[in-house]
């Protein structure tokens, strides 16, 4: 169980994330939606601790994660994997490299410095690669893959970490519709298969709703709605986005990034 | 239990009939591996055998040592001493900086003509290219002593050598700047219809000023360094003063005189800080 208790960060006189209350079951695959500047990516920063919070708690079963320090902040950093926008990888490293990084945080001090990983643990990362159909790239150098490829690696980094909960802060933003479906069936999968609980960040509404159980919208730092996706109407859309200058309603197939289904 | 737990022997055997080389070197990258590091290790010990290092030479040489800083305190506060040092302290960093200035003019535009994304013409910009080279392979203390054999004793000689040694240096810097400056902007510009020259005004200038800008307040801050030494050979100064009391065990006075450099070392790489700030501002990376 994840609790997030009256959780804020300030950036100076800006208040990115305001007061945010949330309880997240084990197992959830929520989508958190809003514009642009709503406090999505610091919640889920916050959530890592990659930033620490001006007030307010993040507890993990029971745990209090905000006061963690040292050895006990690392190992909470490995059960909360986190891919990113734009995937983040040591581009100068080879694939099988990069997704070793996901064991960084219990491995010892002189063979992480010295890149000796052991037979399982290269296992492990080679059986990663596996699920995500990239074991003929792991000796590549990470920047010759596509942008797909490199998100699709910085998902098995994630999963070598053997994380209890998967943070994805809009993870197919830069990404083309194919690429971004196999994205997004990967997170899926990892989340039914494995039971781990997925948060993602996403700027395309369908995707939300085809993919997530639960979404909660953001606007201005505070949760302004928190639901299934059935609930999530055009009145409360335009709510959540600030459409009053818009003259329509928001057309959720003008961001789509799905590809039709064929009609059978 | 840690996730590498589950992983059996079965497991790793299927991985490495898989993916050999994710766990082994192959026979090739093991031999050069090999030759590398005898060869390094070879080296090095050539090199010591060579110069006759000895744990003892190092020893006497550490005693030495210490009677010398034994003899350099309590620095000397002689008030004629700061006066005159202060002087040519003063002279030493107005050579760095004409130095610099000179060897920048002339850097800036060769540069342009040594960058790969500026000049196509490959055979031209490989010469440009060469012709930096040679500059920079005559250390500026060589150029001071032709400089001060031509024009005679003082900072004239100085400020040429600091120029001519930094031209190539800086052109060096700054073509390699332009060469790694972003190719997006680039291509917005010349999509807008921008003639070349405006694209590399508007497109790649922006890009490197910043860089130009680090480089040259560094030169100015390194070159102030090597202008002490260029005194040595007589080419102005605080450098000839310098080597006066050292000849002299004058111990006292290079302290005070070591102070007095340590100083403006400080001015000046406080002041280099706060013009990056004003001219570059808070940018990101």
């Amino acid at each position: 169980m994840l609790e997030l208790r009256s959780l804020t960060r300030r950036f100076g006189d800006v208040t990115a994330v305001d007061a945010v209350s949330l309880t997240i079951a084990p197992g959830e695959m929520v989508g958190i939606i809003g514009r642009s500047g709503a406090g999505k990516s610091t919640l889920l920063r916050l959530i890592n601790r990659l930033l620490d919070p001006s007030e307010g708690q993040v507890s993990f079963g029971g745990q209090d994660i905000t006061a963690l320090a040292g050895r006990p902040l690392l190992e909470w950093r490995g059960r909360c994997a986190m891919i990113f926008q734009q995937f983040n990888l040591v581009e100068r490293l080879d694939v099988l490299t990069n997704v070793l990084i996901g064991r960084l945080y219990e491995r010892n001090f002189m063979s992480s410095m010295a890149k000796h990983f052991t037979a399982a643990e290269r296992t492990l990362a080679i059986q990663a690669l596996d699920r995500l159909d990239l074991v003929p790239q792991a000796l590549q150098r990470a920047a010759t893959l596509s942008g797909g490829q490199q998100q699709r690696v910085a998902i098995a980094r994630a999963l070598v970490q053997d994380p209890r909960i998967l943070l994805a802060d809009e993870p197919i933003a830069s990404l083309d519709p194919a690429n971004a479906t196999r994205v997004m069936d990967a997170l899926r999968d990892i989340n039914t298969n494995d039971g781990i609980t997925v948060l993602v960040n996403l700027h395309t509404l369908d995707t939300a709703r085809t993919y997530c159980g639960r979404i909660i919208a953001m606007r201005d730092g505070r949760v302004h709605f928190d639901g299934p996706p059935a609930d999530l109407t055009s009145a409360r859309l335009r709510d959540i986005y600030g459409t009053d200058n818009l003259e329509a309603d928001i057309d959720e197939s003008v961001t789509s990034t799905a590809i039709p289904a064929r009609a059978a | 239990m840690s996730a590498v737990d589950g992983i059996t022997a079965a497991d790793i055997a299927a991985a490495q009939t898989r993916v050999p080389r994710a766990f082994f070197l192959t026979p090739r990258e093991r031999a050069g591996r090999i030759v590398l590091w005898t060869i390094f290790i070879g080296l090095t010990a050539w090199c010591l055998y060579d110069f006759g290092f000895s744990p003892q030479r190092i020893l006497a040489g550490l005693g030495k040592l210490g009677a010398i800083i034994a003899a350099m305190f309590p620095p000397s506060f002689d008030p004629e001493l700061i006066t005159e040092a202060t002087l040519k302290i003063g002279e030493t960093v107005a050579m760095a900086f004409l130095g610099t200035l000179v060897g920048a003019l002339f850097a800036f535009p060769l540069s342009f003509l040594g960058a790969k994304n500026i000049i196509r013409l490959e055979f031209f910009r490989l010469g440009v290219r060469r012709g930096f080279d040679v500059i920079r392979a005559f250390e500026t203390l060589v150029l001071a002593l032709i400089f001060v054999r031509a024009f005679g004793l003082g900072p004239l000689a100085g400020i040429l050598a600091i120029a001519v040694s930094d031209a190539g240096t800086m052109a060096k810097l700054f073509s390699e700047a332009i060469e790694n400056t972003d190719n997006k902007p680039v291509e917005g510009v010349r999509a807008a219809g921008a003639a070349r020259i405006k694209t590399i005004r508007y497109a790649v200038l922006p890009q490197v000023l910043p860089v130009i800008l680090s480089n040259l307040l560094y030169q100015f801050e390194s070159n102030t360094r090597s202008a002490t030494i260029l005194g040595i050979v007589g080419a102005g100064g605080i450098g000839f003063m310098l080597n006066e009391r050292m000849r002299g065990y004058f111990w006292e006075d290079v302290t005070m005189i070591a102070i007095l450099l340590v100083a403006t070392v400080y001015a000046i790489d406080a002041l280099s800080a706060w013009l990056r700030m004003k001219i570059i501002g808070r940018t990101k990376s």
